[in-house]
């Protein structure tokens, strides 16, 4: 802004900043592209790969994350050891199920470019499984953002007044008994 | 014993009073009130609840149900329609968010109800089943589950998973072990190609397969 002297102006324009993300409900996919922009740095008007302007976010609640269509059961996960007969495949259930930052991770780190600061990138990002972070992580703090996705609600958050309200759409005939 | 054979035979003449008759048996000479238990949502337009009304008169007491007058709700913008949903104009426009929409098609243990009750058309049960099915994978139907026989106890702790547009029954799936190249990926399929007529709102369109 104008009204800012010129050493503030600078100190806004290359701080790095942390961001939070609500996991909760989300897609790992989508909450990955937003951590991979930040983390790159690709939001700001400044950036360039080599000035390192990419900035910190922390996720929480990654254990709740929520897969579209039946991907816990049908996407898999491989690695391979080096050894011989070393190729091993996990489905998302139990890849999640052994350590649950991990499917947000591995996500992360295939949206990064493929170069030398990918790792100090990842360095970057924070994830926690659950909404209990330490201290001074809370601390830096500076933003959260928007969920990606809207979370749909439960039939019993509906209030009483909002299922009077939505019309009934058929009447039953006279000889049914609703059972 | 003679005013039960009395009772017996005016209620047989009466119609419509047989759901009155398990519930009522007990209890005789008092005035009844039954309604039948309704399901989580409020009042229905059922014209199958009846008030039960007694009237003694000297020695014979007749018991009676009332047929309830059916509250005048709003009206449906396209009264001339064959489909409740065509009625109200909601082709291509429900999802499997719209719980108080689904709510209204299903059994209390969450099953659908027969088509011949509902008045759907054959296309749009079918479209509300899979609607149903993807809310009750999702979570969001957690008061229409069925009753677990007594004494149940599960062997393993199932793992709380969030989902959803979960086409295929969790236990049906295969893990695809061999995903393939880019150009002849085996995808994943998401939401149903039933609800691909579905009116989008925004810029993006509906991708069936991830």
């Amino acid at each position: 802004m104008s009204s800012f002297t010129k050493s503030a102006q600078q100190w806004a324009t290359f701080a790095r900043s942390w961001y939070l993300i609500d996991a909760r409900m989300q897609p790992p996919g989508k909450i990955a592209t937003m951590c991979a922009i930040r983390l790159q740095g690709k939001h700001k008007p400044i950036y360039h790969a080599l000035s390192d302007v990419g900035d910190h976010v922390v996720v929480m609640n990654s254990r709740h994350i929520a897969f579209s269509g039946n991907k816990w059961e049908q996407k898999m996960y491989s690695s391979h050891t080096q050894y011989p007969g070393g190729f091993k495949q996990v489905t998302a259930t139990q890849l999640h199920s052994k350590d649950p930052k991990a499917i947000v991770k591995l996500a992360v780190y295939g949206m990064l470019p493929r170069n030398l600061s990918r790792r100090t990138m990842m360095q970057r990002l924070h994830l926690f499984p659950e909404d209990d972070l330490p201290e001074d992580i809370l601390l830096n703090l500076t933003e959260e953002l928007p969920q990606p996705r809207e979370i749909p609600r439960r039939l019993n958050e509906y209030s009483q007044e909002e299922r009077e309200a939505f019309p009934t759409l058929w009447t039953p005939p006279e000889d049914y008994r609703r059972k | 014993m003679a005013a039960r054979c009395v009772l017996g035979s005016i209620w047989t003449s009466l119609s419509g009073v047989k759901s009155m008759a398990s519930s009522s048996n007990m209890s005789v000479f008092q005035s009844i009130t039954n309604y039948p238990q309704l399901s989580v949502f409020g009042i229905i337009q059922s014209r199958g609840i009846r008030q039960v009304v007694e009237k003694k008169e000297g020695k014979t007491t007749i018991i009676e149900g009332l047929t309830q007058d059916t509250l005048a709700g709003p009206q449906p913008p396209n009264p001339t329609a064959q489909c409740p949903i065509y009625q109200w104009n909601l082709q291509n426009k429900y999802n499997y968010t719209d719980v108080l929409l689904l709510s209204q098609f299903i059994r209390s243990d969450g099953g659908m109800l027969p088509r011949r009750v509902t008045g759907l058309c054959a296309q749009e049960h079918r479209k509300i089943a899979i609607c149903v099915q993807m809310a009750h994978r999702a979570g969001l139907l957690p008061d229409h589950k069925p009753p677990l026989p007594e004494g149940h106890v599960p062997k393993k702790p199932k793992p709380q998973l969030n989902r959803y547009l979960t086409r295929w029954s969790i236990d049906s799936v295969k893990p695809i072990y061999r995903a393939g190249l880019k150009w002849c990926k085996n995808r994943i399929s998401v939401g149903h190609p039933a609800l691909r007529n579905n009116v989008q709102y925004g810029k993006k369109i509906l991708y069936l397969k991830h």
